[in-house]
């Protein structure tokens, strides 16, 4: 049976694993899921970054009608990922830090690291440089959603924060606390 | 002499607990005895065992049972004498015998023997009960229900006489028989001008009557009965006292255990067993008179006792079975061991007739008619009998091998690994020719308990192969450690494997999990995914093994599983897991490759 692969109507080019109905089911040999796991991290991995989707909910394999139905669901093979599938899934990148439970202490919701905080925080400091915000105070409202779209356009306060943090260590940002929400200046390179 | 008239022969063949009665016990034995009749060793009775049960004592001859064993009632022994032995001399217990007619009192505690009559059922008159036989003389003349005598309605007179007479020492004294017969029971009541007690429903008549007030039923007749009682002890002089002296027998103990049978056998002499019955009876009858004591033992009290005592006596009854059983283990061997001679003899046989034909061809006329026939009608016959044979589990090419075969245990359990070994492939190419199975297709596929198939659940290897013993049954624990030795006696080499969910198989080389996943993993390359039911299919193995097999493939990493559980429609209620060549193995990413730039 030769499997193809295919190509979503978000543009997004799944493998074609994708389309071997043995992919959907949790295999018994923990060598073989182990296989399976990595393919599918990397799938919604790829997917996220993709769509600029941060977050991943075992809701969405439950559930049909939401942003990850491409991924988690071949209609060609009939053929979806289980919830219970998912959640080890989802447990295995939490354990390999590429997503991280959020909220906390709980495994039903994640975040999904397709760039690792270290990275958020060098694009954060980047982006800044480039537009000229430098030594001056920002909200995260003006991060998160600047007129001009951005790479950060869109990014979960959470992980926004994680990012200033990094930054914070090297000296590159410091945090302002304020009445109204918080705010957050950024410095050229490290040391003040 | 006195050997010939008290004693009475009984078929030594049959088990001695086979031989006693129901309320008889066996109390003690011994072998390597002889028999004097009088003061001169009996040629026919010299080497042999004694038993002594509560009612008689047994002699067993070894050589000829059948024939020259003999049972002495003890109602008949009046006295012992026990002598140690001297020197060469070897203990002896010296029986003293009479008539217990003779001899007897006039409670009617004696013993007519009912021999003849203890060994059928009757019916009482009085209640209907259903006696049931082999009862011991005394016992079997009352009924056991309602305690009324056997013979006391019907035939009160002229069945005693007869029965009596039957018995070797009536025939050969013409002139006891009507006293002995007169000097029985219901005779002699004490008092002789007052009533006469009904035997069936303990009425007292007045003495005229002849028949009851009450029930009709005939009345025995008291005076005139009561004139020979007296005269009882006059018969004495009658029998043939001048032989008084050699009225004993003696038994010789030449392999000792003398002091402990003589003084069992004291103990049942004084037991007394074969009285108790009768003097229940006895005491009955004449305080039927007072019409007090007769109520303990008749009426409503009565029967719910003898209700109570037969459930006691049901239990016993169960436990003689099981002794019964022993005995009939003894025969069933010795049945085994006849089959097997017949079927060496037929192997014999069978193995000489073609030798036999073979010379007729080549030599012509010298060979005699009677070969000619051999071959001719021997073959159906042989197959007849083995048939017979295997349809009985007697078929046993060899006997079982047993532990007391073996010296140590583990030449023991390598004998049993070779046992089992031909028991699951056939009893090896030169046997097979003249195979026991009946049709040919079964020939063809080999005789084995695997037959065709290279895997088996090891409960039904252990059902089949002690079926095929038969006897000396394989426990299971044994079994267990015969199973590592088995590929050693075995070709192809029979192993054992076990898988994860505990189900152990025997199987051949081609079913070992290498084998079995190379095969599967090119049926599933070349056929595409299957169904566990396709795979056992195409394996011709029962399903619940082909999972097992498939599972433990999995479990090496060979194949992958397709659950229809996450199918998007109609999720797989009925649908069944589909296997696949692992697809996963040498997959490599085809997929969108991720633009690692920041975008």
């Amino acid at each position: 049976m030769a499997l193809s692969t295919h190509t979503t109507s978000s543009g997004y080019l799944l493998p074609s694993i994708h389309s071997a109905p043995p992919f959907f089911t949790q295999q018994p040999n923990s060598s073989t899921q182990a296989v399976v796991t990595e393919h599918w991290t990397r799938i919604i991995l790829g997917y996220a970054r993709h769509r600029r989707l941060f977050f991943l909910r075992i809701e969405d394999a439950e559930v049909a009608g939401g942003d990850w139905d491409e991924v988690f669901r071949n209609e060609r093979i009939n053929r979806r990922l289980l919830p219970d599938h998912l959640q080890t899934i989802l447990a295995s990148m939490a354990g390999k830090s590429q997503a991280v439970y959020e909220p906390p202490k709980q495994t039903r919701a994640v975040l999904l690291y397709w760039r690792r905080p270290e990275e958020w925080a060098e694009v954060l400091h980047t982006w800044v440089s480039s537009t000229g915000h430098m030594n001056t105070i920002m909200t995260f409202y003006e991060i998160t959603d600047p007129p001009v779209e951005s790479p950060l356009s869109g990014i979960p306060e959470v992980l926004l924060r994680k990012a200033i943090a990094i930054l914070a260590k090297t000296g590159r940002a410091q945090m302002i606390g304020a009445a109204d929400g918080d705010g957050v200046r950024f410095f050229a390179s490290g040391g003040k | 002499m006195a050997l010939r008239r008290y004693t009475r022969s009984v078929d030594g063949s049959i088990p001695i607990p086979a031989l006693l009665y129901n309320d008889e016990e066996l109390v003690a034995s011994q072998d390597g005895v002889g028999i004097y009749d009088g003061l001169v060793k009996s040629p026919d009775h010299q080497a042999g065992s004694i038993y002594v049960s509560t009612h008689r004592l047994f002699y067993i001859d070894t050589q000829n049972e059948q024939t020259r064993s003999f049972a002495v009632d003890l109602a008949h022994v009046t006295g012992t004498e026990y002598y140690a032995g001297l020197f060469t001399s070897s203990a002896k217990t010296t029986l003293y015998l009479a008539s217990p007619n003779a001899s007897g009192t006039e409670g009617g505690s004696s013993v007519p023997s009912l021999a003849e009559d203890s060994g059928e059922s009757w019916e009482c008159e009085v209640c209907a009960y259903r006696n049931p036989p082999g009862l011991s003389p005394a016992a079997a003349r009352i009924c056991g229900l309602c305690g009324v005598p056997r013979s006391a309605l019907t035939v009160p007179e002229s069945s005693r006489p007869s029965s009596s007479s039957s018995r070797p020492l009536s025939s050969s004294l013409p002139s006891s028989p009507p006293k002995s017969g007169h000097a029985i029971p219901r005779a002699e009541i004490q008092r002789p001008s007052s009533a006469i007690s009904c035997p069936a429903c303990t009425f007292l008549n007045h003495a005229s009557l002849r028949n009851c007030e009450i029930c009709s039923t005939p009345l025995p007749r008291s005076d005139s009965k009561r004139a020979p009682a007296k005269s009882a002890p006059a018969s004495r002089p009658d029998s043939p006292d001048n032989e008084d002296d050699k009225r004993f027998i003696k038994v010789s103990f030449r392999k000792g255990g003398d002091k402990v049978f003589y003084s069992a056998l004291k103990r049942s002499l004084k037991g007394k067993a074969w009285e108790i019955i009768g003097a229940n009876n006895a005491a009955a009858a004449p305080k039927d008179a007072d019409g007090h004591k007769a109520l303990s033992r008749s009426g409503i009290y009565g029967i719910l006792k003898v209700v109570e005592t037969s459930a006691h006596t049901r239990d016993s009854d169960l436990q003689d079975s099981l002794k019964d059983l022993e005995a009939l283990m003894v025969k069933a061997k010795e049945m085994v061991r006849v089959a097997a001679e017949l079927n060496e003899r037929l192997t014999a046989t069978s193995t000489l007739a073609p030798a036999g034909s073979g010379l007729q061809q080549s030599s012509g006329t010298s060979t005699p008619a009677t070969t000619t026939l051999i071959p001719s009608t021997e073959p159906e016959e042989a197959t007849f009998i083995r048939s017979s044979l295997a349809q009985l589990g007697l078929q046993m090419a060899n006997t079982p091998v047993t532990l007391d075969m073996m010296k140590d245990e583990r030449r023991w359990i390598e004998e049993l690994a070779r046992e089992l070994g031909q028991v699951l492939q056939g009893t090896g190419r030169a046997e097979q020719r003249h195979s026991y199975t009946l049709s040919s297709a079964d020939e063809q596929a080999g005789s084995g308990l695997m037959g065709q198939r290279g895997i088996l659940a090891l409960d039904e290897v252990w059902g089949g192969w002690n079926r095929a013993r038969g006897v000396a049954l394989i426990p299971p624990s044994t079994f267990l450690q015969v199973l590592p030795h088995l590929s050693s006696f075995t070709d192809p080499p029979v192993r054992m494997r076990t898988f994860a969910s505990g189900l152990s198989v025997l199987h051949t080389p081609p079913y070992t999990d290498a084998a079995f996943a190379a095969r599967l993993t090119s049926l599933l390359t070349l056929a595409g995914p299957r169904t566990t039911l396709d795979v056992a299919q195409e394996e011709r193995l029962t399903v619940g093994l082909a999972e097992e097999m498939l599972r433990a493939v999995e479990g090496a990493g060979h194949v992958c599983s397709d659950d229809p559980a996450s199918a998007i429609r109609g999720t797989g209620t009925g649908g069944q897991v589909r296997w696949w060549s692992n697809v996963f193995q040498a997959y490599v990413w085809d997929g969108q490759i991720e633009d690692l730039a920041v975008s």
